[in-house]
């Protein structure tokens, strides 16, 4: 059985689409000719600036002899909830505690930023940074000379001015 | 016992009845109490020098040190009361004063008793503005070094080297804050139970060079174990790093170690990790050996076996349970074990402890089960016999010798170089990954446990031997090894009356083993 479908005769004004088209085209042509407020960023010639706080790809900071600042001791894996972290522990040619193998996997890091909060040698950052395309899977496993190499801003984890952000 | 004066006591308002003669600190352990400490250590006589101990026992005049105080009837024990918990937070600070902090690189980070009672009681920040002190790390010989930044001085390891050792090697140098553990004059630590101060040390000062840098202890899996490396049989922790033995550490055993475990079988561990493994079984097809599946060559063993005289070349690092199935698979044939021997190592203050001349864990286990040792271990091997290879690594052993067999099978770890024309290889699990029980050498029975994973298709042995007893056509029917061990309860008399539960975690002898010796517990420091 045919269901009835009750049409309600509403008045031309309400219904007519000529008026809502004519408004919206209006908007289209104003920012058309409008060169001073230009709603579009020509990426990636332009960039839009992003937080102090964002949390990108990785950075690994080093000395001023050029070695990674880590001490492998073993915090960031630890803490990381993403389980995104490879570290295994030796000694450099000093005998200092250094990382046999430092790796960050890009694709599981949740980017929480826990890694540099936890890290008791200011040595591990997330980066002000979003352009992170690779040509393959493993090119987003980061090791560590990968780390020390990158050279983009890191995280302000806190504003300096008002670190309980109040 | 049952003379002994029973003393009752309060102790954070739980009243507790230990024998006349008990240490504050030992009948707070029995309430389930922890009172933090570092110069106390059971294994050690008291030296009451950490002053961490204090707690305030009523009607005293001032704290009074729990690990050197007995306790007397009636007392009133308070150990979070305001004015002990005061006294602990002055004893951490002063603690702290030169310690360097450098929690992240030290290995001792996370079973750190200094860590953990800073963390519980101690203060957030310290009020010392002056620069630390600083010595150098020094190596102290054999396996330990000594970093002094760290060292509270408790003098655990100094008591360890003079009265249970009886090697006194080290000492408290200088004097006041420059106070440092030294080494006398032209002596080192190389006395072969001297690793066991790493353990002691409840800080990072004195540091393990084997496992240096190589884990963080909250990374590690702790499993229950024997020390596979002689017929001592002491009670260790197998601990393990991504599938890994890193270290072994002693467990506490009255019966066995006491606290202790030699630096030899300590860091005898990397054979349990061998990568060299056979991780199929195979069997032998035109002179070559070709990996097939366990149902396969678990027939063609038993095929090879059925109704044939047998002679077994076991090796006295398996379990009891796996000789107990071998001589099953015997059919009245002959085996035989050899055992690396070496030199026994005592440690003077503890009575019957010591690193044994046979370099097994099961010597004594393969014995009882009707093993012969032997030093010619193919002796016993006739012409026509099927040899079984039973974890045995044949080294040294002539392709000759082999020869005189008829067809070889080996149920093993590793594949022997001599054993390539075996017509049957079944791979088993080694000491580190399977369950099962061994006999030391005072005949007691105890547990190990599985501290890693099998590689590849590799079985445990009781229940590939199980399988093999099977498809012999014998009753077989097991599923744990438990249950193997409850068979060889039930048929052999030595083993009458034990099983999985009743040995439980810290062994029992034989109904044969002497009573005295090391079943009864062992005193520490009384030699």
């Amino acid at each position: 059985m045919a269901i009835k479908v009750k049409v309600v005769e509403r008045p031309i004004g309400d219904v007519s689409y000529i008026r809502a088209t004519l408004k919206g085209m209006a908007l289209t042509m104003k920012h058309l000719f409008d060169v001073t407020n230009r709603a579009t960023i020509q990426y990636p010639e332009e960039k839009s600036p992003i937080s102090p706080r964002w949390r990108g790809t990785h950075r690994m900071l080093t000395t001023e002899t050029g070695k990674a600042k880590c001490v492998a001791c073993g915090l960031c894996p630890t803490v990381c909830p993403a389980n995104c972290i490879k570290l295994v522990p030796g000694e450099d040619e000093e005998g200092n505690r250094y990382p046999l193998v430092f790796e960050i996997d890009e694709f599981r890091c949740i980017f929480c930023g826990y890694c540099q909060e936890v890290c008791p040698e200011e040595a591990i950052h997330v980066g002000r940074h979003y352009e992170n395309s690779e040509y393959s899977r493993e090119g987003f496993v980061y090791d560590l000379q990968r780390l020390m190499d990158q050279s983009h801003p890191v995280c302000e984890m806190w504003d300096p001015e008002d670190p309980k952000g109040e | 016992m049952a003379d002994t004066k029973m003393v009752s006591l309060t102790i954070e308002g739980r009243t507790v009845s230990v024998p006349d003669g008990t240490t504050i600190l030992e009948a707070a352990k029995t309430a389930g109490i922890l009172i933090p400490h570092y110069c106390y250590h059971p294994g050690l006589p008291v030296a009451g020098v950490c002053r961490m101990c204090l707690v305030e026992v009523e009607k005293a005049p001032k704290l009074a040190p729990s690990c050197a105080t007995t306790v007397a009837e009636g007392q009133v024990v308070h150990v979070h009361s305001d004015k002990s918990l005061d006294a602990r937070k002055g004893v951490l600070e002063m603690l702290l004063i030169n310690h360097p902090l450098d929690c992240p690189i030290c290995d001792q980070s996370g079973e750190c008793e200094l860590q953990d009672y800073t963390y519980q009681e101690g203060r957030e920040d310290s009020r010392y503005r002056e620069p630390k002190r600083f010595n150098p790390a020094e190596d102290f010989g054999g396996d330990v070094i000594y970093v002094p930044n760290r060292c509270i001085l408790c003098t655990r390891c100094v008591r360890f080297m003079d009265d249970v050792a009886h090697d006194p090697v080290l000492n408290v140098s200088e004097r006041g804050d420059r106070a440092l553990i030294g080494k006398f004059e032209g002596k080192d630590l190389t006395h072969p139970w001297a690793s066991n101060v790493v353990d002691l040390c409840p800080v990072g000062a004195l540091l393990s060079k084997d496992f240096l840098n190589k884990a963080r202890a909250w990374e590690l899996d702790r499993t229950a174990s024997i020390c596979p490396n002689c017929t001592q049989g002491c009670n260790v922790t197998m601990e393990t790093r991504e599938n890994q033995l890193v270290r072994m550490r002693p467990r506490p055993n009255e019966h066995v170690n006491a606290f202790f475990m030699c630096d030899w079988g300590r860091l005898n561990y990397r054979w349990m990790n061998e990568k060299n493994r056979v991780e199929q079984p195979m069997v032998g097809r035109a002179r070559a050996l070709a990996p097939t599946s366990w149902e396969i060559a678990i027939t063609a063993a038993a095929r090879a076996l059925n109704g044939k005289k047998v002679f077994v070349a076991a090796s006295p690092m398996l379990s009891n349970e796996a000789l107990f199935l071998l001589t099953q698979i015997m059919q009245g044939g002959v085996g035989a074990f050899r055992v690396t021997e070496g030199e026994e190592a005592p440690l003077a203050g503890v009575k019957d402890l010591a690193l044994r001349r046979e370099r097994a864990a099961n010597v004594y286990g393969a014995q009882a089960l009707g093993f012969n040792k032997t030093t010619d271990l193919l002796a016993g091997l006739k012409q026509g016999d099927v040899l079984v290879v039973a974890g045995e690594d044949l080294a040294g052993i002539e392709a000759a010798a082999i020869a005189r067999a008829s067809e070889v099978i080996v149920i093993s770890s590793i594949l022997p170089e001599v054993a390539s024309n075996a017509s049957v290889v079944l791979p088993i699990a080694n000491f580190s990954e399977e369950e099962g029980t061994v006999t030391n050498l005072r005949g007691r029975v105890q547990r190990f446990t599985q501290a890693r994973q099998a590689p590849g298709d590799t079985r445990p042995s009781w229940l590939v031997l199980g399988d093999l007893l099977g498809a012999m056509g014998k009753q077989s029917n097991f599923f744990l090894p438990s249950e193997v061990f409850a068979s060889l309860a039930a048929s052999n008399k030595t083993f009458a009356g034990l099983s999985y539960d009743s040995i439980g975690f810290k062994g029992l002898p034989l109904a044969n083993a002497p009573s005295t010796g090391p079943n009864a517990p062992i005193a520490v420091g009384a030699a």
